[in-house]
C-alpha cells in the first residue's frame, strides 16, 4: 500500500514536472524570439559576442547557402579547393528559400555566405539586418552601377529578361511573328500562349513586374498604364509558375508559345537540345544582378574562409568559370571571359533598372498584383 | 500478490470496450491509478508524451507564435487578414473542394485494389500489390511532369496519338487525376491492412444464410471496413490539403492554401502570414479528424475474437473477379504509363526532344549523387522503424489503454502530418536552432521530421486494425499473468503486422521522397536525393532528374522487399495459426488439384 502511494506521488511529480518544464520551455522560447523580432536588439548582442570572443580557430571548411544552379557547383568546389585549400560545403536552395532559411536561422546562423540569387533578395536580407558588410578588393574595378552603395553584397553576374519562343509553334503559326517588344506579348494571338512565373515566388517574374513599372509607369506603383499592361498580359498567361525557369521549360515542351525568363536560363535549355528561339524586347528590358554576401553572425571560424570565397567568386578566375561551365551567365568582372552565345548587356536596350526601388516596393507591388491582376480568373480549365 | 494480477481483477481496469465512453473524474483517477501500477506502461506513455511535446507541440507552438506576432509582439492582424481577404477565402474553399474530391476518388481506387488483392482469388495479386504501392515512391512532381509529357499540349498521347492540339492539363481536373494517382496508395495500404485481418467467418456466415455476394459486401464487408475507409478518407484529405508539389506544377490558376503559404513565405518573405495560412489549413483537418473519431467511437468493428477460424476459399466467382481485375488493370496501366514515361526519360538524351538511348544520365547521377542517395537511404532506414514502431505504440495506447491526455496524444501525433512542409520546417528551425535543443545541421532533425510527419499513416492503420481485434484476447493474456509489454509484444504486435508493414513502408518511402519538408533542414553533410532531383528539375535537366528517380525507385522497391521479409520474420505469430501466405499456398494447391 505504501509502495503504491509512493509510486503515485512519483507519477504526479513526473507529470507535473513535464508540464512545468514544458511551460518553462515555452516561456523561455517566447522570450528569446520576442527579443529577436526587433532586429536591432539582437544585432548588437551578436556583434558584441563576436568581437569579445577569443581568437577563433580558422576553419578549413566553408558552409554556403546558394541559389546558383546545381550543375554549376562542382566546378567551384574544385577550383576553390585548389586555390585556397578550403573545402566548400553547399546547400542549394531557391533564392526565396535561401532568404527564408537565413531569416529563420537568425538566432544561430548555420552558414557563412549567401551566394547567388538576385539583389532583391539581398536587399531584403540587408534591410532585415541579416548581412554583414564586406567589400572585396576584387570588386575595385567593377562597374559602379552594379555595386551596393552600402557595401553589404557584391555583384557576381548580370542578366537580362528575354523571351523563349517555341520554334515549332511559330512554324505552325506562320502569320504570327516572334515577340520583340513588351506590347507584342499582349497580342490576341498569344491568348493562353504565354508562360511567366509568379512575382511572389520568382525573382525573375518580379523583375518583369518591376521593369514594366520602370518602363511604363515612371516608378509609380499606381501607374494606370503599367497596371493596364499587366492585366492585358495576364489575359494571355496560362499559368504563373513557381520557379523563374519553369516558363522556359513550358516553352521548351510546347505547352506555350512564349516563356518569359532570364536569357541565361533560356540559353541553358537551348543548349540541352530544346528547339527554342530567344528574343529580347526592343523597347527596353529589365536586368538582374546576382549577388554574394556574408551572413550576419555566421560561424565565426569560417569568416576568413568566407571572405576568401567572396574574393574568389569575384576574381577573374572565379568569373571565368561561367564561360568554362557553359552557364551562359554574363560576368561582372570586366576582365573575365564572356562565354560563347552570351548576350552581354551592351548589345541590348536595357532600362536603367533600379534594384533599390524594386526591392523597397516589392511587398506592395506584389500584393497589388495579387489583388488587381492575378485573380485566378485567367485560367482556362 | 503481484500488482499486475490485482489490476486485472479490478473492474474497469481491463481495457475498456467502448473507448469513447466519457471519462468522469473518478474513472480518470482510476486510469491514473492503473498507469501507476504498470511501470512499463507508465514509462511508455510518458516517453511518448515527451517525444510528442518536443517534436510536435513545441514546433507547432512556435508556428502559432509566428502567426500571431509581428515586430511589436502579439497581433490578430494576420488572422484577420487571412479570414477577410477574398484571395485567401477563395484558396481556402478551393483547397477543401480539392481535398474532398481527391479523398473520395483515392479511397475508391485504393479500396478496389485492396479488396481485389486481399479478398479474391484474382490472378497477379502480388504484382498489383507492388503496382498499387509504386506511386508513393517518387517525388510527386514527377507524376505531374509525366502527365504534361503524356497529356499536355505536345503530349505523346493527346497530340501524338489523338491529334488534340489544345489539350489542357492544368487546373482542377488535372490536379484531381494527379493527386488521386499520387495518394491512392495511402488509402490502399490503410485498407489492405484492415481487409486482410477481417475475419472471413462473418462473411461466410452471411453466405451460408443465402445472402448474395453483393449483399454481403454491402451489409457486412463494407460496414466492417468502415474504420479503414474513414481513415483513408481522412489521410488522403489531409495529404491533398497539405500537398505542395502537385498544385505548384499542375494547378494552373487553381492555387491551394499550401501553395499560397509557400508563395508568401519564400516569395514575399512573410513568415507570419505563411504560418497563419498553415494554421487555417489545420482547421478543416482537425475538424475532419474529430468527426472521424466521433463517428468511429459509436461503433464496434470487432471481428477478430481469438476464436478459432479456419482458412477458407476467397472470392473466386468470375463475375466478381473479372471486373475487379479489369479495374486493377486499368489503373495499373495508368501507373505504368506514368512511370514508364519517367523510365524512358532517364534513358534518352533529352526528354521531350531527343529520344536517342543513352546511359549518360545514370553515370551523371552515380558520380555526383551517390552521396546524397546514401544519405537518403540511411535516414529513411533509421526513420522508418522508429516511425513504424512508435505508430503502433501510439495506436495501441490510444485504442487499448486509458490514461489522462489520451485524446491530446491522438491529436498531437496528427499535427505535423497536416501542415505544409515549408511551415513544419519553419517550426523545426525555430525550435531546434538554439540551445538547449540545438539540432540543426544534424541527421537527428531530419529523422525527427520524417518520423513525426509520417507517423499518422502507421497510427491510422494500427488503429483501424486494433478496432477489429476483440479485447478479450488481451484480457486472456492479462489474466494469465502477462504484463502490458509482454502482451503487446507477443499478441498485439503480431496481429498488427500488416498495419506495421504499411506504416514502415510509408515512412520509408516518404522519407526518401520528401521535398518541401526538408528544404530548410538539409545541411551540407546531410543533403538529400530529393532536393537534388528538385534542383535538377528546376534547371530543366529532366533526364538527369528522371535517372535519380529511377535509381530511387529501385532502392525503394528493394527496401520494401527487405521490410516485408523482416517484418514477417520478426513478427510471425507464435501460435500455430496459418499465416496468410500459407493459406494462400494451400488454397492454390487446392485449386490446382481440382
Amino acid at each position: 500500500m505504501k509502495l503504491r502511494k509512493t509510486a503515485m506521488a512519483l507519477v504526479s511529480a513526473a507529470i507535473a514536472l513535464t508540464a512545468a518544464t514544458g511551460l518553462a520551455g515555452c516561456g523561455n522560447d517566447s522570450g528569446s524570439t520576442g527579443g529577436t523580432a526587433s532586429t536591432g536588439g539582437t544585432d548588437t548582442t551578436a556583434a558584441g559576442e563576436a568581437s569579445s570572443a577569443p581568437a577563433v580557430e580558422v576553419s578549413d571548411t566553408l558552409t554556403v547557402y546558394t541559389a546558383m544552379s546545381e550543375d554549376e557547383l562542382p566546378a567551384y568546389t574544385t577550383a576553390f579547393k585548389e586555390a585556397t585549400g578550403i573545402t566548400l560545403e553547399t546547400v542549394r536552395l531557391s533564392a526565396g528559400e535561401m532568404v527564408t532559411r537565413i531569416t529563420a536561422e537568425k538566432e544561430n546562423p548555420q552558414a557563412a555566405v549567401a551566394w547567388g540569387g538576385a539583389t532583391d533578395s539581398y536587399i531584403t536580407l540587408e534591410n532585415a539586418g541579416l548581412l554583414d558588410q564586406y567589400t572585396s578588393p576584387e570588386a575595385a574595378n567593377f562597374p559602379s552601377q552594379f555595386l551596393d552603395p552600402n557595401g553589404y553584397w557584391s555583384p557576381i553576374y548580370v542578366g537580362a529578361i528575354a523571351f523563349a519562343c517555341n520554334q515549332e509553334w511559330f512554324a505552325e503559326h506562320p502569320d504570327v511573328a516572334e515577340p520583340t517588344s513588351w506590347a507584342d506579348l499582349t497580342k490576341a494571338e498569344f491568348k493562353g500562349e504565354i508562360a511567366m512565373a509568379h512575382p511572389s515566388t520568382s525573382g525573375t517574374a518580379y523583375t518583369v513586374l518591376a521593369t514594366i513599372f520602370q518602363l511604363m509607369g515612371g516608378q509609380d506603383i499606381n501607374s494606370t498604364a503599367s497596371w493596364d499592361y499587366m492585366k492585358a498580359l495576364n489575359a494571355n498567361v496560362t499559368q504563373y509558375s513557381k520557379s523563374g525557369s519553369a516558363p522556359v521549360q513550358a516553352a521548351a515542351m510546347g505547352e506555350v508559345a512564349v516563356g518569359v525568363s532570364f536569357a541565361h536560363d533560356i540559353l541553358k535549355v537551348i543548349a540541352q537540345g530544346y528547339k527554342l528561339d530567344m528574343t529580347f524586347p526592343s523597347d527596353g528590358t529589365g536586368t538582374e544582378v546576382g549577388a554574394i554576401a556574408l551572413i550576419h553572425g555566421g560561424p565565426a571560424d569560417e569568416l576568413t574562409a568566407a571572405q576568401k570565397f567572396i574574393d574568389f567568386v569575384l576574381s577573374k578566375e572565379g568569373q571565368d568559370l561561367y564561360a568554362e561551365n557553359n552557364t551562359y551567365r554574363d560576368p561582372v568582372n570586366p576582365e573575365a571571359e564572356v562565354g560563347e552565345g552570351v548576350v552581354t548587356l551592351d548589345k541590348l536596350k536595357v532600362i536603367d533598372y533600379d534594384a533599390k526601388w524594386a526591392g523597397d516596393n516589392k511587398t506592395t507591388l506584389i500584393e497589388m498584383f495579387q489583388e488587381m491582376v492575378d485573380d485566378g480568373s485567367n485560367v482556362s480549365s | 500478490m503481484s500488482s499486475v494480477a490485482v489490476s486485472a481483477l479490478e473492474p474497469g481496469i481491463a481495457p475498456d470496450r467502448s473507448p469513447g465512453k466519457k471519462v468522469s473524474s473518478k474513472t480518470g483517477m482510476k486510469s491514473l491509478n492503473r498507469l501507476v501500477r504498470q511501470p512499463i506502461l507508465l514509462i511508455t506513455v510518458l516517453s511518448v508524451f515527451v517525444l510528442l511535446f518536443i517534436f510536435v507541440v513545441l514546433p507547432m507552438f512556435n508556428v502559432i507564435k509566428i502567426a500571431f506576432s509581428d515586430e511589436n509582439g502579439f497581433t490578430w492582424d494576420y488572422l484577420i487578414k487571412g479570414l477577410s481577404k477574398p484571395v485567401y477565402q477563395r484558396t481556402f474553399l478551393r483547397s477543401i473542394i480539392l481535398g474532398v474530391i481527391v479523398a473520395f476518388t483515392s479511397t475508391a481506387v485504393g479500396y478496389l485494389f485492396a479488396f481485389a488483392t486481399t479478398r479474391t482469388e484474382m490472378k497477379g495479386k502480388k504484382f498489383f500489390n507492388i503496382m498499387a504501392t509504386l506511386p508513393i515512391i517518387s517525388p510527386p512532381f514527377v507524376v505531374s511532369l509525366s502527365i504534361i509529357f503524356l497529356f499536355g499540349r505536345q503530349g505523346l498521347i493527346t497530340r501524338g496519338l489523338l491529334g488534340i492540339k489544345d489539350a489542357n492539363v492544368y487546373g482542377l481536373p488535372g490536379l484531381v487525376v494527379v493527386q488521386t494517382m499520387s495518394f491512392f496508395p495511402v488509402a490502399y495500404m490503410t485498407l489492405r491492412g484492415i481487409l486482410m485481418s477481417l475475419d472471413d467467418s462473418v462473411e461466410d456466415a452471411a453466405f451460408s444464410m443465402g445472402a448474395s455476394r453483393g449483399r454481403i459486401f454491402r451489409t457486412v464487408t463494407l460496414p466492417l471496413t468502415m474504420p479503414g475507409i474513414i481513415s483513408a478518407l481522412l489521410l488522403v484529405f489531409i495529404q491533398s490539403m497539405e500537398d505542395f508539389s502537385n498544385p505548384a506544377v499542375i494547378g494552373g490558376g487553381f492555387s491551394t492554401l499550401s501553395v499560397d503559404a509557400y508563395r508568401i513565405i519564400n516569395g514575399m518573405n512573410d513568415m507570419n502570414m505563411g504560418c497563419m495560412l498553415a494554421i487555417m489549413l489545420l482547421a478543416p483537418t482537425v475538424c475532419a479528424y474529430l468527426l472521424q473519431k466521433y463517428w468511429m467511437r459509436k461503433k464496434s468493428f470487432v471481428t477478430v475474437s481469438g476464436k478459432p477460424t479456419q482458412a477458407r476459399r476467397k472470392l473466386h466467382e468470375k463475375h466478381i473477379v473479372y471486373p475487379l481485375f479489369a479495374g486493377c488493370c486499368f489503373f495499373t496501366g495508368v501507373i505504368i504509363l506514368l512511370y514508364g514515361t519517367v523510365l524512358m526519360g532517364a534513358f534518352v538524351q533529352t526528354w521531350g526532344v531527343n529520344y536517342v538511348l543513352t546511359l549518360k544520365h545514370f553515370s551523371y547521377v552515380l558520380t555526383l549523387g551517390a552521396g546524397v542517395i546514401k544519405n537518403s537511404v540511411i535516414l529513411a532506414a533509421v526513420a522508418a522503424p522508429i516511425g513504424g514502431f512508435l505508430g503502433m505504440v501510439i495506436a495501441y495506447l490510444t485504442v487499448r489503454q486509458r490514461f489522462p491526455g489520451r485524446r491530446l496524444m491522438e491529436i498531437a501525433s496528427m499535427l505535423m502530418f497536416a501542415i505544409p512542409g515549408i511551415v513544419s520546417c519553419i517550426g523545426y528551425v525555430a525550435t531546434f536552432n538554439t540551445k538547449p535543443l540545438l539540432l540543426t545541421g544534424t541527421a537527428v532533425i531530419l529523422v525527427a521530421t520524417f518520423t513525426f510527419r509520417n507517423i499518422p499513416v502507421a497510427i491510422e492503420s494500427g488503429t483501424s486494425t486494433l478496432l477489429q481485434i476483440d479485447t478479450s484476447i488481451d484480457e486472456a493474456a492479462t489474466i494469465s499473468g502477462a504484463g502490458t509489454w509482454y502482451s503487446f509484444r507477443t499478441i498485439t504486435l503480431p496481429m498488427l503486422r500488416n498495419a506495421f508493414l504499411s506504416g514502415l513502408t510509408y515512412s520509408f518511402v516518404r522519407a526518401m521522397t520528401a521535398v518541401s519538408a526538408v528544404i530548410l533542414l538539409i545541411s551540407p553533410h546531410w543533403n538529400l536525393a530529393t532536393t537534388k532531383v528538385f534542383a535538377l528539375f528546376e534547371a530543366s535537366q529532366f533526364s538527369d532528374a528522371a535517372a535519380y528517380v529511377v535509381i530511387m525507385i529501385v532502392i525503394i522497391l528493394a527496401a520494401m522487399g527487405i521490410i516485408n521479409l523482416l517484418v514477417n520474420l520478426l513478427l510471425k505469430p507464435r501460435a500455430k495459426a496459418p499465416s496468410a501466405e500459407a493459406v494462400e499456398a494451400a488454397l492454390q494447391a487446392q485449386g490446382s488439384s481440382k
